[in-house]
């Protein structure tokens, strides 16, 4: 389980999250939605350790991980599984080196490595033919996959995407929340998933909503479009008037 | 106004000495990468051909230009005084103490610092640091112990070729430009090696080694702000390195030679 208790974090003047508190239980579906610049990649940064909040606390399992240093971090990771947003792929190598580095870093020798890469791949849609290549020669919906893969080699119990669709057409967002949903039943994690696409509450068994550094509303998302809670409301039919306002937008 | 300047002379220097102590801690955190974990020597030979063999050209010429102009140079001072026979050791001397270390370490972070900041720096940004950390790999372990190694066990032989290609060039202008007599210029040097004179300047290769890397990743390993901060921060790996080998030389030079 998953607790995040009066959780803030500021940038110099500007607070992002002011006291959230969330829980994620074991096995949830968690999308978390939210308008553009509310801190959402922050928040996922901070149940993870790689951003330390100013004050609060993260719980994963009953332990707090904002007391811990970085090199205890480690399991945590393990725990925990992050898929970043444009797939962090590294550049320099190739789909092979990207997915299998944790084992190529502990020494393992290529031949064991190879299985499990392929095995990993199978797993998010991908076949052997692409391990050669570098991040450059795959599309955007392929890096996402490579991404998902990797992160899978550490057989993590907790799956966290930061907006796993943005910047991919209509079909291929189908196709990876399809890949989000199938992982989070196959390997039984607790997924929890930014997005700004509704088509998500398809796959999702609970939605969060972050508005102003707070989540101002957690509930299943088979009941969504009934929803009477204003933020919702407004956020998933894309009403410009309502409760959330227009920042940097002048009005007619 | 008076206040005003205080004002900002305290925030710099907060700023100042915050930056210092980051710094710090960066090469005690690689420091401690380095000795805790496992070396992978793969790593530290293909950034010493990096680092090293793919700047042996630019250190030579270098090296080269300088020992030509020292020659010169010193010949117009020593011709005065009718000890234009000296040419030799002055070369010998100056490159070897001096422009060797420091010139092969100036083009080392021209050519190989600033793209170590390029290169850390855009993984930064499209949070490929952020996703070696998540993948429980030890960061400064993988990116930036292998080229700490590598850069410190480089920069002397670096330095060593800087250094004879000033003392080869010195001779060419000495003999062949300004009509020294090639025994004189080469028995004047032998005349005047000195052992101490080699180690020295060994030392504060491999002191300029460590330092140069220790920033240049550190400016890279902590860019922010998109393209615009890769920029930034390249800048300024360039500018703090070159200032801090100048003054590491002086300090070195300091403690080394004066007697």
């Amino acid at each position: 389980m998953i607790e995040l208790k009066n959780l803030t974090k500021s940038f110099g003047d500007k607070t992002v999250t002011k006291n959230l508190d969330l829980t994620v239980d074991d096995g949830e579906f968690l999308a978390i939605i939210g308008r553009s610049g509310e801190g959402k990649s922050v928040l996922l940064k901070q149940i993870i350790g790689l951003i330390h909040p100013t004050s609060g606390s993260v719980i994963i399992d009953g332990q707090d991980i904002t007391k811990l240093s970085k090199n205890d971090l480690k399991p945590v990771f393990k725990k925990c599984g992050y898929v970043f947003q444009f797939a962090a792929l590294l550049d320099s190598l190739s789909v092979f080196e990207n997915v299998g580095i944790t084992l190529l870093e502990e020494d393992w020798p290529v031949e064991k490595i190879k299985p499990l890469v392929i095995e990993k791949l199978r797993n998010v849609g991908l076949d052997e033919s692409i391990l050669d290549r570098y991040p450059n020669e795959l599309s955007g919906g392929m890096k996402k996959r490579v991404g998902l893969a990797r992160t899978l080699m550490l057989s993590p119990k907790v799956l966290i995407y930061d907006e796993p669709t943005t910047g991919l057409d209509p079909i291929t967002v189908r196709l990876i929340h399809e890949l989000i949903k199938k992982t989070h039943i196959e390997q039984k994690t607790t997924t929890i998933v930014i997005s700004h696409d509704i088509d998500i509450f398809n796959y999702a068994t609970q939605v969060a909503m972050l508005h102003q550094g707070k989540i101002v509303y957690k509930g299943p998302t088979k009941d969504i479009w009934e929803c009477k809670n204003p933020y919702i409301y407004q956020f998933i039919r894309g009403l410009t008037e309502g409760p959330i306002e227009q920042i940097g937008f002048v009005k007619d | 106004m008076g206040i005003n300047f205080i004002d900002v002379l305290g925030k710099k220097t907060i700023e100042f000495c915050q930056a210092l102590g980051d710094l710090g801690l960066f090469g005690y955190e690689t420091l401690e990468s380095l000795f805790s974990t496992k070396l992978k020597l793969k790593k530290v030979f293909y950034h010493m051909n990096y680092i090293g063999v793919n700047s042996v050209g630019v250190v030579g010429l270098v090296g080269g230009t300088v020992g030509a102009a020292l020659a010169m140079q010193s010949y117009i001072g020593l011709e005065r005084f009718g000890a234009s026979q000296f040419i030799g050791p002055i070369v010998y001397i100056a490159m070897t103490r001096e422009f060797g270390p420091v010139f092969a370490a100036i083009m080392v972070i021209g050519r190989a610092g600033s793209a170590i900041t390029s290169e850390l720096g855009t993984m930064r940004i499209t949070e490929q640091i952020d996703a070696l950390q998540t993948l429980c790999i030890d960061t400064k372990q993988y990116l930036v112990v292998p080229r700490l190694i590598a850069a410190t066990i480089i920069m002397p032989f670096l330095s060593i070729f800087c250094t004879l290609f000033g003392v080869a060039a010195g001779y060419v202008v000495a003999v062949y430009a300004l009509g020294i007599n090639p025994q004189v210029y080469t028995q004047a040097i032998i005349e005047n090696v000195e052992l101490t004179d080699i180690v020295n300047g060994l030392i504060k290769a491999i002191v300029f080694g460590f330092l140069l890397t220790i920033i240049t990743t550190y400016k890279g390993f902590y860019a922010r702000g998109g393209a615009t901060g890769v920029g930034i921060a390249i800048t300024q790996s360039v500018v703090y390195s070159i200032l801090t080998v100048v003054v590491a030389d002086y300090i070195l030079t300091s403690l080394m030679f004066i007697k």
